[in-house]
């Protein structure tokens, strides 16, 4: 986000509100889709939304992000590296056949402490060779590292046979020194064992600080702070916003029935909008200008999406069984007409298109007739009905939140329209037959309502801004915070090796403990400068406040279990390694991209190598770097295979260069180099996760499932490209970009890639 | 101040089959400006290219303070204190305005792995240079893709003179410039002359060449024409030589009977 330009503002810049920002962030198509896919599947099947079924996407996003991070880096510095998939594969191989017995047909018989290792350098050197192979003959990466990919393919096969007459090379449980590496690489969090009945208790808080921390945030971004607060402002903000709501939680949590859930959640509403509108009247300009009222179209998208809503709810009490039949409509004699009649229909529109009598795009309409059939049994009930539910609701509050944001209403209408929503959310809540939509729909429709009337309420009291404020100097906060933090988790981390634990529940628990401490002090600071200082552009500490502890609330919630749920539940949860190595190198990866030289220096290469290296910017040597991180991280992803399998087939990892790839695309990065994030390659890769556990999660015929998951990346990267040109239109505004630029560029592209962390 | 810095010998450049510059010599002094000149083609910018290590010289020798050296890259001329403006300015479209400036040689503060770039500091001084070019830029964080033409020339130009430490070569860095800015560069030019550094100055103005060049060097079709003091030489005289003599002669005959 831009906000933050040395020296001030500029009269001469517009100010970009926080969600025009966010809009310019090259993952944000991807945050989009995730959001909607986890949507989607949520609403379809039971068992996806809980913690059992996020373990199961996210094992297959981590293994898939690993790579897929250093991929977008080398894909942002302009090469590919096809070679990459079957580097996973291989790195498991050697350290396996390097660590087998020496026998008939055995291996090197190494330790795994020098197998490991060794497996390292092996990675690197590809890398290195790729590399340097790319940089000295000028070849496109794409021609040479195919090459390396046929290489590996043949050296795995190849070798693995050779020593152990099989397709298949197993055994690393036998190696001497595989507790110490299994420990590291073949770890596991087992949720079951993790019994913390205090979980409900941190979670909720967590929510509560992170609500606040975000509403306040995306406030302080909005508006103009006013130069004289009354005295009352605070106080009353503050038991509003905080005091009132936690009373609701409570009530929420310690009572049961529908009856205290209404009252819980009109408490929570009513407080929430009371301190938005004290903190908003007392703290902002106040509003000049009269507002006008709504023109005819604003009054048409009310009218579609009040009708949406109502239909979907409608919709949601009569379909909501939990049927799991396939839906079946088109099958027979009928199935094969309606394809055929969707063949034809492509060949007209399609040759009726070429003669300029429709629109190019028409025989898209052919293809999708064509594909009803297959769809129809390709989906259950339960499914059709979610995404008719789903897809109703999304649009329908959409359009809402859309009309109340954009025009400048009057009050009342942003206002009824929250309140048909709660309304809604009360019918949802009375009536529905299951328990998800009662419960969950429930809380999410009131969330919504609330957004609304909130949104409204700020509005109709207080002044927008239109210059950007810099972030102010957080002093010590920071620093103590990160330090305090940082110690606290080596001291935690500590405690539980000596106590026995393993080395991932020492360092998960111990970062969790630290980071909530970090968190902590850092929050204080955050909410100290914003009531007792002067400062404006609270903003992004705020945000970042109220970020970091939604994630500490997901951590928690999905690392432990009450004992209530424990006894309740047979089915084990368990989170592998990987998930950590995941998080961990997204967070690099941004932080490399944003913040060091070689982050710059990837840009750079990637958007124009000549200019990169006439300025002194050392092109060979970043590029060969960028190859050996992708290595190392195969390294990484191949140790991770072969201890959770101990056996690793020949082929394992080959094919798996392209989903680096495409999910790099999703998440925003340009398949020409000089553009994108380590944090969208990330979410791509979450994306893709969800989608091909999901379809199983929600009992579609998995036969399909590639044609669904190939069909939703399209998707996907057509909303990606599509939200971004629309960013790059708003930021053309402000130049007039010349026609030698290459397409697909972007402000704040080369800035930082959204680090979810504070500055350190 | 005529100990001179740099010297370049029977310097020839081969792209290929193509010969691009044979023989060519000269010597660079500090404090003094050397003016390449010049038709297009003539080989100007293959000649600084090599100064500036982005080209290697195929034959001769190149001298550093007595001492023959070859720039392996551009990184190692401006190591050595040789900073350029390059004909195609040489900047990253999508990139923001102070990561442009600044590529190459980022500031930055932490140690270790934990070095990263000081941002805060890159982007104040980065808006400092340019306002001092005369250029207000709004925000430095705006791409250079969307910068107008002399804005981005601009960029390039108080980059190179901010790293320039011992040379600055600027190639035909006036071309997109208005008046005022050109104003600026020139003097500049000379501000840079005057600290002790050497400059070196294409450009295809004799009108900006002649005022604040002591040395010219002439150029045509990859042969030097020789190497004149300002003492030796009258702008009516450079610009005849500059255009290849004759022809100029004979439009302006053309367009006075016109
Ligand atoms: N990379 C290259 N490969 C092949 N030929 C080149 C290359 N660069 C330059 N040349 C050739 O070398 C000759 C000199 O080019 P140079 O760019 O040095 O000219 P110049 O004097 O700078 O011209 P201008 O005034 O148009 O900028 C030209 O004929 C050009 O075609
Ligand atoms: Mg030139």
């Amino acid at each position: 986000m831009a906000a933050d330009t040395a020296g001030g503002a500029d009269e001469r810049l517009a100010y970009r509100g926080p969600i025009q920002q966010l809009l310019t962030r090259p993952e944000i198509g991807a945050l989009l889709g995730l959001a909607g896919v986890w949507l989607l599947f949520w609403l379809t099947s039971e068992a996806f939304g809980t913690a059992g079924g996020t373990a199961n996407f996210l094992d297959v996003a981590a293994l898939l992000g690993i790579m897929a991070v250093p991929v977008a880096l080398l894909m942002i510095g302009g090469e590919f590296d096809l070679s990459s998939g079957a580097m996973t594969g291989a790195t498991a191989i050697f350290v396996i056949l390097m660590s087998r017995e020496v026998g008939e047909l055995g291996g090197a018989g190494f330790s795994l402490h020098l197998a490991v290792p060794l497996s390292l350098c092996f990675a690197l050197a590809i890398g290195w060779f790729n590399g340097t192979l790319v940089e000295r003959t000028s070849l496109p990466s794409f021609i040479v590292t195919l090459g390396t990919f046929f290489i590996l393919i043949g050296a795995k096969l190849g070798f693995g046979k050779l020593f152990t007459n099989k397709v298949i090379v197993e055994g690393l449980d036998e190696a001497q020194g595989y507790e110490f590496w299994d420990d590291i690489f073949g770890a596991e969090w087992i949720r079951n064992q993790h019994i913390w009945d205090g979980r409900d208790w941190a979670w909720a808080g967590l929510l509560v600080l992170a609500g606040v921390a975000l509403l306040l945030g995306l406030l302080e971004m909005s508006y103009t702070r006013r130069a004289d607060p009354p005295p009352w402002a605070a106080a009353g903000a503050f038991i509003g916003a905080v005091a009132v709501p936690l009373f609701g939680f409570v009530m929420l949590l310690t009572t049961d029935g529908t009856a205290s859930n209404w009252l819980g959640g009109a408490v929570i509403a009513a407080g929430t909008l009371a301190g938005v509108a004290t903190w908003c009247a007392s703290r902002y300009e106040p509003v000049q200008r009269r507002r006008p009222s709504p023109d005819n179209r604003t009054m048409r998208m009310i009218g579609l999406g009040v009708g949406a809503v109502v239909v979907a709810v409608v919709l949601a009490l009569v379909m909501d069984a939990t049927n799991s039949d396939q839906l079946g409509f088109l099958g027979g004699g009928l199935g094969r007409a309606v394809f055929a009649i969707g063949i034809a229909g492509t060949g007209v529109l399609a040759a009726l298109a070429a003669t300029g009598h429709v629109r190019s795009s028409a025989p898209v309409i052919g293809v999708i007739v064509s594909l009803l059939p297959a769809i129809s049994f390709m989906m259950t009930i339960q499914a059709a009905r979610a995404l008719l539910f789903g897809g109703l609701a999304v649009a329908g509050v959409v359009a809402l939140m859309l009309v109340t944001a954009r025009a400048d209403l009057s009050l009342w209408l942003p206002m009824a329209t929250a309140a048909i929503v709660a309304i809604a959310a009360f019918v949802v809540q009375a009536e529905s037959a299951s328990r998800k939509l009662r419960v969950e729909l429930f809380s999410v429709l009131l969330l919504i309502a609330l957004a609304l009337a909130a949104t409204a309420a700020a509005r109709a009291l207080a002044q927008r801004r239109s210059t950007a404020v810099p972030v102010p100097q957080m002093g010590l906060w920071p620093r103590v915070g990160a330090a305090a933090g940082g110690a606290a988790a080596v001291v935690f981390a500590v405690i539980e090796l000596i106590d026995g634990d393993g080395l991932l529940y020492a360092l998960s628990t111990g970062a969790a403990k630290g980071g909530a401490i970090a968190l902590g002090i850092f929050a204080v600071g955050t909410f100290y400068r914003l009531l007792f200082s002067s400062d404006e552009g609270m903003g992004r500490p705020l945000v970042t406040v109220g970020l970091a502890a939604a994630g500490l609330a997901l951590a928690v919630k999905l690392m432990f279990i009450t004992t209530l749920e424990e006894e309740a539940t047979q089915a084990v949860t368990r989170f592998r390694v990987s998930v950590l190595f995941y998080v961990l190198f997204a967070a690099v990866g941004a932080w490399v991209l944003a913040k060091t030289r070689f982050g710059s220096w990837t840009f750079a290469v990637g958007g124009n190598k000549d200019a990169a290296r006439s300025v002194g910017v050392p092109a060979a040597r970043t590029k060969t770097t960028l190859f050996m991180l992708v290595s190392v991280c195969a390294w990484v992803a191949g140790m991770l295979i072969a201890f959770r399998l101990n056996s690793v087939q020949a082929n394992v990892g080959d094919g798996n260069e392209f989903r680096y790839i495409i999910v790099a695309v999703v998440g925003g990065n340009l398949l020409t180099g000089g553009y994108g994030s380590a944090i969208g390659a990330a979410i791509g890769a979450l994306i893709w996760g969800m989608i091909s556990q999901g379809i199983g999660f929600a009992r579609w015929n998995t036969d399909w499932r590639f044609l669904v998951l190939g069909g939703l990346l399209v998707v996907a990267v057509i909303v990606n490209n599509y939200v971004r040109q629309r960013a790059e239109r708003s930021q053309a505004a402000r130049g007039d970009p010349d026609d030698d630029e290459p397409p697909g560029g972007d402000a704040g592209a080369a800035d930082e890639s959204a680090s979810a962390g504070a500055e350190p | 101040m005529s100990d001179t810095l740099i010297e370049l010998r029977n310097i020839s450049k081969f792209y290929g089959n193509i010969i691009a510059l044979t023989g060519v010599s000269t010597t660079v002094n500090p404090g003094e400006v050397t003016c390449v000149l010049g038709d297009n083609g003539a080989g100007k910018s293959t000649f600084i290219k090599i100064l500036a290590g982005v080209h290697q010289h195929d034959e001769g020798e190149l001298l550093l303070e007595g001492e023959e050296v070859t720039f392996s890259s551009p990184r190692a001329a401006l190591a050595a204190g040789i900073a350029t403006v390059y004909q195609d300015l040489a900047m990253v479209p999508l990139m923001s305005v102070w990561r442009n400036f600044f590529l190459g040689a980022e500031p930055t503060r932490g140690f270790g792995p934990f070095r990263q770039i000081d941002i805060e500091k890159a982007k104040q001084i980065a808006k400092e240079q340019l306002a001092e070019m005369g250029i207000d830029i709004r925000d430095t964080e705006q791409p250079v893709g969307t910068l107008s033409g002399g804005e981005r020339q601009s960029v390039a130009i108080a980059r190179a003179s901010y790293f320039g430490a011992r040379v600055l070569i600027l190639d035909e860095p006036t071309s997109a410039l208005g008046v005022k800015q050109s104003g600026v560069v020139l003097r500049r030019i000379v501000e840079a002359r005057d600290r002790g550094l050497a400059v070196i100055f294409i450009t295809h103005n004799p009108n900006h060449a002649y005022p604040v060049g002591d040395r010219f060097v002439i150029l045509n079709r990859g042969h030097s024409m020789g190497n004149f003091a300002k003492e030796d030489i009258s702008q009516a005289e450079l610009t005849q030589m500059m255009a290849g003599g004759a022809e100029l002669e004979a439009l302006q005959h053309e367009l006075a009977t016109h």
